[in-house]
């Protein structure tokens, strides 16, 4: 793509200046007022090491807690637009009683700190509603590919349970915006398409399915995939929780060696790693759709 | 015009009145029969209730007061009934309202499957043979964005026919379009009529109404005021609200 040239204005050049001087504060700080010891060379083995048993290079906690938040971010944001979709069209009924409903779920959901949010679903639904505990029991001890499926999925069989809880309140927090986010996109959707499918005699549901909600979709697909980053984000928050994602790990891992910056400094690249080329996904999908491509 | 045999009412329309949420009265004690075959055409100034009129009739709008009937079933609150007078009802839009989202085929193919019940292969075969009857077959593979007005709205004929609808309505179906692609739409609707699709036409050209049309209604606030045969109506007024009208646009 052809890029002008951006030409060098004072003012660049001042807050340029401002850059270099906090950098070198920070500098300072760590380095010499700090007196830090880094030490570098003791982070790559939480990420890989060599186990001598089997002679391979295997997996550590830190990808560990990597995968763990892939698992969540991706699970989660399918559960939340499944979610989304359903309380987004509830929203845009005309049945009093389901807007209520989902009414009532969005601005519960948006207007609570996210900490209690999971405080309250996690507890919820781990006490009272496991109809799933039973599935983790079922699997524990089988070694076939129904286990190594769900294992690479989700969690072991024994951590199932807790697993599948963090992830439904992630998906029950994330929801709440995702359902905005639909019925903004149903509502969107001029009204003479309701009334063209209307008129060729489709029923309510087939207007929705086949004509409203895969054009509302082609439109809120740039805010729907910064929903996905923002459950990478906020998949942190079931570190509360105990759920071995990799914050959580790093905060382990942090108490165990107290090799803060490093940690710290590895996780913020690996968390940039993963949101950085979604944020850039994006902007790409939205310049497309601004040009009027399809 | 005057040799063509009309059948039974297909559509009755008794002393029906529809007031909006807003207090708006769109239509008052408005009763009409229409026999297969007629081409109704419906006049009036700005909101006169023309396109409420043709809301009604296909379960857009609800009436108030009033019933009607179309093909001898009652457009009441029986869901099973409404459905049934959509299918056998088409309309054509002003703004065309394609699905953009899918392409000519599609837009002609999809209502046929899941209304319909047809297969996949016979829904083309249909909409293949629309689309050349309205002189647009060589388009049936690109969207609706990447075709003129005139181009689209032949498009929206040719779906809503696919549906072997037993009535045909256009509310001001040429209205948006440029002044040179008016004559190809006009030219698909007078075929439609000669072909003996019975239709209710909404529309501003007085030509049309003038060489297609078997009864033209002239309505306002709602009500109406005078109607009679093309030749009747277009030279030998009766009510001078009728005669205003027409010097205004004629
Ligand atoms: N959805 C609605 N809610 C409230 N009022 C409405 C609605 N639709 C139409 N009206 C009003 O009802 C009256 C009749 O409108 P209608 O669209 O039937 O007129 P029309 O004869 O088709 O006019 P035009 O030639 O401008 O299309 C107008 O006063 C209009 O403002
Ligand atoms: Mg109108």
């Amino acid at each position: 793509m052809y890029k002008k040239k951006v030409p060098l204005k004072k003012s660049d050049l001042i807050f340029g200046a401002l850059f270099l001087i906090a950098g070198i504060a920070v500098y300072y700080r760590v380095e010499i007022a700090l007196n830090y010891n880094w030490n570098w060379e003791k982070i790559p083995q939480f990420l890989y090491r060599f186990d001598d048993d089997s002679g391979k290079w295997v997996s550590n906690v830190l990808m560990w807690g990597l995968f763990n938040t892939i698992r969540l971010s991706i699970f989660g944001t399918l559960l939340a637009i499944l979610l989304g979709t359903i309380m987004g069209i509830c929203r845009s009924s005309k049945i009093v009683f389901l807007r209520l409903i989902s009414g009532t779920y969005v601005e519960t959901m948006r207007n609570l700190p996210p900490l209690v949010i999971i405080f309250i679903v996690y507890f919820f639904i781990g006490n009272h509603l496991l109809p799933y505990s039973s599935i983790g029991d079922a699997l524990q001890g089988k070694d076939n590919f129904l286990v190594s499926l769900v294992t690479f999925c989700l969690a072991p069989p024994e951590h199932l349970t807790t697993f599948l809880s963090a992830l439904f309140t992630l998906a029950i927090f994330e929801g709440a915006y995702i359902t905005e986010i639909v019925r903004s996109g149903i509502q969107s959707i001029n009204r003479g398409q309701w009334e063209a499918a209307h008129s060729l005699g489709m029923t309510k549901y087939q207007q929705m399915r086949y004509i409203i909600l895969p054009q509302a979709f082609q439109r809120i697909l740039p805010p729907l995939a910064g929903q996905f980053i923002s459950l990478i984000k906020d998949s942190s928050i079931v570190s509360v929780i105990s759920i071995p994602e990799l914050s959580f790990r790093a905060n382990e891992l942090m108490t165990g060696t107290l090799l803060t910056m490093e940690i710290w400094i590895t996780v913020t690249i690996m968390y940039l790693l993963l949101t950085l080329p979604c944020s850039l996904a994006i902007q790409k999908l939205e310049d497309r759709m601004a040009q009027g491509l399809r | 015009m005057s040799a063509k045999q009309f059948g039974d009412y297909i559509i009755r329309v008794d002393s029906i009145g529809k007031t909006f949420d807003n207090g708006v009265v769109a239509l008052k004690n408005f009763s009409t029969n229409i026999r297969r075959s007629e081409v109704v055409v419906l006049i009036g100034p700005s909101g006169s209730g023309k396109s409420t009129f043709l809301r009604c009739l296909n379960g857009l709008e609800e009436i108030d007061t009033g019933s009607i009937i179309v093909d001898g079933i009652l457009l009441d609150d029986n869901k099973k009934n409404r459905l049934e007078i959509r299918k056998e009802v088409g309309m054509v839009f002003q703004h065309f309202n394609l699905f953009p989202h899918l392409s000519v085929l599609k837009n002609i193919t999809l209502a046929q499957m899941l209304v319909r019940k047809k297969s996949k292969g016979e829904a083309e075969d249909e909409a293949m043979q629309l689309l050349q009857k309205v002189n647009i077959a060589e388009k049936a593979n690109v969207f609706p964005s990447q075709l003129s007005g005139g181009q689209q709205q032949r498009v929206a004929i040719a779906r809503a026919l696919a549906m072997k609808p037993k009535v045909m309505m256009f509310d001001e179906a040429t209205s948006a379009l440029d002044p040179e692609m008016i004559g190809e739409v006009l030219e698909v609707m007078k075929n439609l009529a000669n072909e003996g699709m019975t239709m209710v036409v909404v529309t501003h050209e007085m030509g049309f109404a003038k060489e297609v049309s078997d009864w033209v209604i002239f309505m306002e606030d709602g009500m109406k005021v005078e109607e009679g045969t093309a030749d009747h109506f277009f030279s030998d007024p009766k009510m001078d609200r009728t005669k205003l009208f027409l010097s205004q646009i004629l």
